[in-house]
């Protein structure tokens, strides 16, 4: 329709030119005179202006030229109507908004590629889903690899241009750059395999990047440093580049800056600041070091595949290659259940041009929830919109019909009236960005709250304004469809015979039936809206077993390599001295993990009388641990400062864990261990307490005293590991208000390894665990409240709009005697019958739609009936107050005056 | 058009003009006035091309890929617009003509033998 058409109208004019011309010629050469001539030619060829029209009308031009015409009219038509293009402007541009916003979101998680080179050739690995660092060699699909595996895979497989390692975590780590006087920041580092860079194809930005002969043992350590570090903190001095920093005790080169853009291979709200090579690994954790160890799993591994090179061949390579270093492991003869368990081992490729997709595994299902719930939104709004329109198309009947009369064809009506709102919606999603562009923004604070850094950008992109533009015009059509329809088929003769009086219900049935809909819409999304919020609710007080009141969480990066046994003894001792002594503090306790902190240390034990060897969360306290954090101790004794390692062992279970292994019996008195079961005496049961996940009960935990381990175990790497401390919980009285700096002091005075993190409220670290639950009840209550205005909007309009209809009707009415009051209570009934309708279709529907919600919720049923009755209450509610106000216009009416209106 | 001092000729029948267009075309690529004329020189001057309606069917005969055209220059010198037959432009061209053959011995057969008397 747009196309352009072959020939322009001047060329055409040109030929008929040429044929006067050519014509001319022939008659002079037959005899006539110049002038003659060329009049008879003229003549011969008739009316040119004709001709030019009937060439004009068979062109493409025509269709043009409506559209514009029709463009024109329309804009003239909103400006005319200026309430009426408000109100629909206003719901267009929000809910346009909230969609383009959401999918701003939905973009940026589930579908954007790495800032990389070619990214569609990359591939991971197994599929990321399982974290950290595992022991063992049973993972069945493989994603976490040792370093020793990754080495054996790479040099196994030439389908790969390049096969790189990465740490499947981030660590913060104290930096400090070399001559600073101030202390060591904490800054986020990640080791990676020398050919990481070369890998994703990105160059250092200044300087150069990681290179493979920087990952070989004793290589001096370099580091690449991110862009955005080296633009916040170091004010872009390129005097950074090359110069020498402390990253964790290690003296490091910085190598080179990343390009802006570049936040490595993970989507996440603290990308590294320091990417350092593997190589550099072992230097800064002694004797814990995974680096060489074939059992310890802790990194990912990502591939460039050759072009050309199917990903099936490639993934049965590494298959063989996995079984053939399993079974070097397992030794010359390994048994027949280690052959077993070999062959159910296996490496699926999965593909990686977004990373590794940690956000999105995490935030997909509620993305799409999120999704689902503005779409509906987008449904009510054109819904109301329809209605408008009807609305006024039946004001503009007598128009259309003359229109008609006259010899209008359809297809011009529908189209002028497709075109005005198509105009409407495009204006609507035009005002709908700078929505979307704040929405994003303020969604993305409540995301990210508490984050260092926001990965996600609100600026619309590309693909985000062809979505809106799409949606625009999808959302034009969707609601202009209707009224055009009918406004086409009016029967001209009818409605100029009718003029004002209308018994007839042409329209008011799809107006009656859009009303129904928004009802239903609304009252699904305001019975999903109140079962998050409770749900959440829920989550947010439930019985956590801990108090957070009053108490603080020191996360601490302490750097002890090198630290004897007895000096980490009197630190530990010295620490919490120190700390109860500060003005304001009650108690304070060290330990290995605080709850809801994120991480966790999860083993199989032995225990005293069991066969199995249960798996349990395990965690190291310092005395008043329990006391400091408000778990109470429901039998026994806590651990004291008298309990050292020279006196016997002790360990404290929570209540899950003594009924799971002793049952009925008592679980004090028994024994447990790491390495067989006798090495540590249970003296106290202490409640339930959740650590990790807040939806689900407690772990069976054994805590177990941070420096009592059996005296050769010292030597063994992985133990020391889970003594060292990382928070410090504080039980304070009053307000925290700068007791962050005292606090911060005394660790710095005491010793300057103590590398602190972050002080926060320990209900901060717990509310931040519930982010996503809390963006999605927000955003849902946020869209449930747009759809009651706009549904009761919606019946509003409907209702006045009967209303004026049928003032001539009321009039009568009056005048025949009926009360004020049954004429509101007819025109009431009118309106809430719809609702009415609406609810009644609408309970089943919810009852389905909230069924799907049904994992997401947390203490409340997917039908809780407080919350549907609820919503159906506050629905009611205003559709008697929407219907209320027409229907008391519609009491005031003068009868007199009602019948000489026509 | 027909002028009252050419009583002989005799006006086209609607649609003949595309078919006429397209025989004339077969000879060769032509511009719109020396279509008009092939047509009423090898008509010995009995039928006339209304050269109004001439340049609309051109169009209508170009935007259905009949014929195409490019400008050009004529025997005498002058630019015109040169019109080609085209591959789909000939097949159309044998359909009609078989049509047309069919219809006017049809309609012979109506009016019956041609009588002498003017």
């Amino acid at each position: 329709m747009f196309r352009r058409a072959k020939r322009d109208q001047a060329d055409f004019s040109e030929e008929l030119r040429a044929h006067l011309a050519l014509e001319a010629d022939r008659l002079r050469a037959e005899g006539l005179s110049q002038e003659d001539a060329y009049a008879r030619a003229r003549r011969n060829l008739g009316n040119i202006t004709h001709s030019e029209e009937r060439f004009y009308e068979a062109g493409r031009w025509l269709s043009f030229d409506h559209l514009r015409q029709d463009v024109r009219h329309a804009l003239r038509q909103l400006g005319k109507n200026k309430g009426f293009t408000f109100v629909a402007l206003l719901t267009l541009a929000l809910s346009i908004g909230a969609n383009t916003a959401i999918f701003t979101l939905t973009h940026a998680v589930m579908f954007r590629a790495l800032p990389v080179g070619g990214p569609k050739q990359l591939y991971m690995l197994g599929d990321g889903k399982n974290c950290c660092d595992l022991g063992g060699y049973d993972q069945g699909n493989y994603t976490l690899f040792s370093y020793p595996l990754y080495k054996h895979l790479r040099d196994q497989t030439p389908e790969f241009e390049e096969l790189a390692a990465f740490q499947t975590y981030t660590e913060r780590v104290p930096v400090r750059r070399s001559g600073d006087t101030v202390p060591a920041q904490p800054f986020v580092r990640e080791f990676v395999s020398g050919n990481y860079f070369s890998m994703f194809a990105v160059q250092a930005l200044y300087g150069r990047s990681i290179v493979p002969r920087d990952d070989v043992p004793g290589a001096a350590f370099v580091a690449v440093m991110s862009y955005r570090t080296w633009q916040q903190y170091y004010s872009s001095d390129f005097s950074v580049i090359g110069s020498s920093f402390t990253i964790n005790g290690q003296t490091t080169t910085i190598a080179g800056i990343a390009p802006p853009g570049f936040f490595g291979d993970t989507l996440r709200s603290d990308p590294p600041d320091f990417w350092m090579p593997l190589a550099a690994e072992p230097a800064g954790s002694g004797q814990n070091s995974l680096l060489n160890r074939p059992n310890r799993h802790w990194l990912y591994v990502i591939g460039r595949l050759k072009a050309g090179t199917q990903t099936a061949a490639a993934e049965a390579k590494l298959n063989s290659a996995l079984r053939q270093w399993l079974t070097d492991v397992a030794g010359s003869n390994p048994g027949v259940e280690s052959r077993k368990t070999i062959a159910r081992q296996r490496i699926q490729l999965t593909s990686a041009s977004g990373g590794v997709e940690h956000m999105k595994n995490s935030y997909a299902d509620g993305l799409y929830l999120l999704m689902t719930v503005s779409g509906l939104v987008l449904l009510i709004a054109c819904a109301n919109i329809a209605n408008l329109l009807l609305a006024r198309g039946t004001a503009n009947r007598i128009q259309t019909a003359m229109r008609i009369a006259l010899g209008a064809p359809r297809k011009r009506i529908i189209g002028q009236m497709l075109t005005e709102s198509v105009v409407l919606a495009l204006l609507g999603g035009a005002a709908g960005l700078f929505v979307a562009y704040t929405a994003t923004r303020a969604i993305l604070l409540l995301a990210f709250r508490g984050s260092h850094y926001i990965p996600i950008s609100a600026n619309p992109s590309i693909p985000v304004l062809a979505f809106a533009f799409l949606l625009s015009l999808v959302t034009g059509i969707a609601f202009g469809v209707v009224p055009a329809w009918i406004a086409s088929h009016s029967d001209p003769a009818e409605a100029l015979r009718g003029a004002n009086r209308s018994s007839s219900t042409h329209s008011s049935l799809p107006q009656k039936s859009l009303v129904v809909l928004q009802a239903v819409l609304s009252l699904v999304l305001l019975t999903d809206a109140g079962l998050l919020t409770e749900s959440l609710r829920n989550l947010e007080h439930q019985q956590f077993g801990f108090e957070t009141d009053g108490r603080l969480i020191v996360s601490v990066h302490p750097s002890l390599t090198g630290y004897s046994r007895e000096r980490i003894s009197l630190l530990y001792q010295q620490l919490r001295q120190r700390l109860e002594n500060l003005p304001g503090v009650l108690s304070a306790s060290l330990s290995g993990y605080s709850p809801m902190q994120g991480n966790n240390w999860n083993q199989h034990i032995f225990v005293e009388g069991l066969t199995n060897q249960p798996s349990t969360s395990l965690d190291r306290v310092s005395p008043r641990y329990f006391e400091t954090i408000g778990t109470r101790l429901l039998r026994g004794r806590e651990f004291r400062e008298q309990d050292t390692q020279s006196t016997p062992h002790l360990a404290v279970v929570n209540q899950t864990f003594a009924k799971r292994n002793f049952g009925d019996e008592d679980a004090i008195g028994r024994h447990l261990g790491l390495e067989q079961s006798d090495e540590y005496e249970i003296v106290g049961i202490v409640e339930d307490a959740k650590y990790q996940n807040a939806y689900k009960p407690a772990y069976p935990t054994v805590f177990l005293p941070l420096l009592q381990m059996p005296p050769n175990d010292w030597a063994k790497a992985d133990l020391p590991a889970s003594s060292s401390f990382r928070d410090i919980e504080l039980h304070i009285v009053g307000r925290m208000d700068g007791s962050e700096q005292r606090i911060r002091q005394a660790l710095a005075d005491l010793d300057p390894n103590l590398t602190v993190i972050n002080v926060r409220s320990f209900g901060e670290q717990v509310s931040a665990t519930f982010n996503q639950e809390r963006l999605i009840a927000r955003l849902t209550e946020l869209f449930g409240l747009l759809a009651l205005i706009l549904a009761s909007l919606g019946l509003y309009g409907v209702t006045a709009y009967s209303v004026v209809r049928r003032t001539s009707e009321i009039g009568i009415r009056i005048s025949l005697g009926a009360t004020r009051t049954s004429v509101m209570s007819m025109v009431l009934r009118d309106g809430f019958l719809q609702v009415a309708i609406g609810l009644l279709i609408g309970v089943p529907v919810v009852v389905a739609a909230s069924h799907l919600l049904g994992h997401r919720l947390y203490g409340v049923k997917s039908y809780d009936p407080a919350v549907l009755g609820g919503a159906i209450l506050v629905l009611a509610t205003c559709a008697l107050i929407a219907g209320f106000v027409p229907a008391r216009r519609a009491t005031t009416i003068d009868p007199m005056r009602a019948l000489r209106t026509e | 058009m027909i002028t009252r001092e050419e009583k002989t000729r005799v006006a086209l029948l609607q649609g003949t003009l595309d078919l006429l267009i397209l025989r004339t075309l077969v000879f060769g690529a032509q511009h719109g006035q020396g279509i008009a004329r092939a047509i009423q020189e090898q008509s010995e001057d009995v039928l006339l091309v209304d050269h109004g309606a001439l340049y609309p069917a051109l169009q209508r005969l170009e935007s259905q890929g009949w014929i195409s055209a490019k400008w050009g220059i004529s025997s005498n010198n002058r630019k015109a617009r040169f019109y080609t037959l085209t591959k789909d432009g000939r097949k159309q061209l044998v359909q009609e003509t078989g049509q047309w053959r069919k219809l006017a011995a049809a309609i012979g057969r109506v009016l019956g033998p041609e009588t002498t008397e003017g």
